[in-house]
């Protein structure tokens, strides 16, 4: 059972941090399907907890070949761009989105689709809570569709990027969902 | 006499929404070290990433790889053009190291005066993990420019830039939308 994102909140960072639900590759290994029946509006996923560190920054940086200095080069931030520090990138926070979906509806749901806005700028010491709530379920086309408003919440509360996003899960007696992903038509 | 505010979205404004950009093929494949350096930086340790016995008893039958990983590939630059970056620093040494590199694929810009650039926002729909051994092709394009107007009376534009990525076989793997802000 996830800790409240309210709950959370009110906890110090480093207990926050203590409170980190990401899954190992083991607990992905083991993962068992939750079906559509299974969730109930007002959910809440697990949290996915980040400490973000200048070094972290630096690896994403270079994983993606962004060569952008505001997340990086500290002078630059501060003094050209005056930045509180380098930034934690939207890329990264992108796509953490994805893995958060895909890790819910593993094995065989789907992650469909997402949108959010960029709205706070992160950067290292800040404790990162990505976190989503179920807000609308329906079946179609023997799908599963939950909605989800998604977001990542720094320790003190800050939204940093709202949004929603849309997940499939398989039905408890229904077809697996199918691959590659067609949309529901009904 | 209340005075007239002069619009952002003028009609060569609107004439760029529906502009799509060339084709372009991603330099490089999908490929293992690439999955193994983003999986690590975006700290998704999931097996079907790196495991071949698992990914193969998986739905999917063999390792997939994180469905946006390979919208990053689309920026990169191939090693038969000039060093983008150390053009982008000749041409100003305060380069932000990002505005000033040419990427493949882009689109003409918007005819705007305004300048100023934030993120707005990014939009996801993922269809299909690509696969090892995948070309990577993409196909920018501006789907849509609406004009807002901010707390100070001034007009802005969100520009919304939509790329869809394919693989060798035209399935579609993932559209991505990004948003700015133009100030």
């Amino acid at each position: 059972m996830t800790t409240p994102l309210e709950d959370l909140l009110k906890l110090e960072p480093e207990d926050i941090w203590k409170r980190n639900e990401r899954p190992t590759a083991d607990q992905m290994r083991d993962k068992q399907q939750i079906y559509y029946e299974d969730i109930e509006e007002g959910a809440e996923l697990p949290k996915y907890i980040y400490k973000p560190t200048p070094t972290h920054l630096f690896r994403w940086s270079a994983a993606i070949e962004n060569f952008h200095r505001i997340h990086y080069d500290l002078d630059f931030g501060l003094n050209h761009d005056k930045n509180p520090s380098i930034l934690v990138h939207g890329s990264w926070k992108q796509s953490v989105v994805p893995q958060f979906l895909k890790d819910w509806t593993s094995p065989g749901g789907w992650p469909w689709k997402a949108r959010f806005e960029h709205r706070a700028m992160l950067v290292p010491g800040d404790v990162l809570i990505m976190w989503g709530r179920v807000v609308e379920k329906s079946v179609k086309s023997q799908m599963g569709l939950i909605e989800l408003e998604i977001g990542m919440k720094t320790h003190d509360g800050v939204e940093s990027m709202p949004g929603t996003a849309t997940v499939v899960l398989p039905l408890r007696d229904g077809p697996p969902i199918p691959y590659p992903f067609i949309p529901p038509t009904d | 006499m209340t005075q007239q505010t002069e619009s952002a979205l003028t009609a060569e404004v609107k004439a760029m929404i529906g502009v799509s950009g060339d084709i372009v093929e991603s330099w490089g494949n999908v490929d293992s070290e690439y999955l193994r350096r983003f999986t690590q930086a975006v700290m998704d340790p999931d097996p079907r990433y790196w495991d071949e016995e698992f990914a193969k008893q998986s739905k999917y039958g063999q390792i997939i790889t994180p469905p946006i990983m390979v919208s990053y590939m689309a920026s990169r630059i191939p090693p038969d053009q000039e060093d983008a970056i150390t053009s982008a620093f000749e041409g100003n040494p305060m380069s932000d190291g990002i505005g000033d590199v040419k990427r493949p694929g882009e689109l003409p810009p918007v005819p705007t005066n305004l300048v100023r650039v934030l993120n707005a926002g990014n939009e996801l729909e993922i269809y299909q993990y690509p696969s090892i051994g995948d070309k990577i092709f993409f196909q920018n394009k501006y789907s849509d420019i609406r004009e807002r107007v901010g707390r100070d009376g001034k007009p802005f534009l969100i520009i919304t830039r939509e790329t869809t990525f394919k693989n060798q076989n035209d399935a579609i793997l993932c559209i991505t939308r990004a948003s700015t802000i133009r100030r």
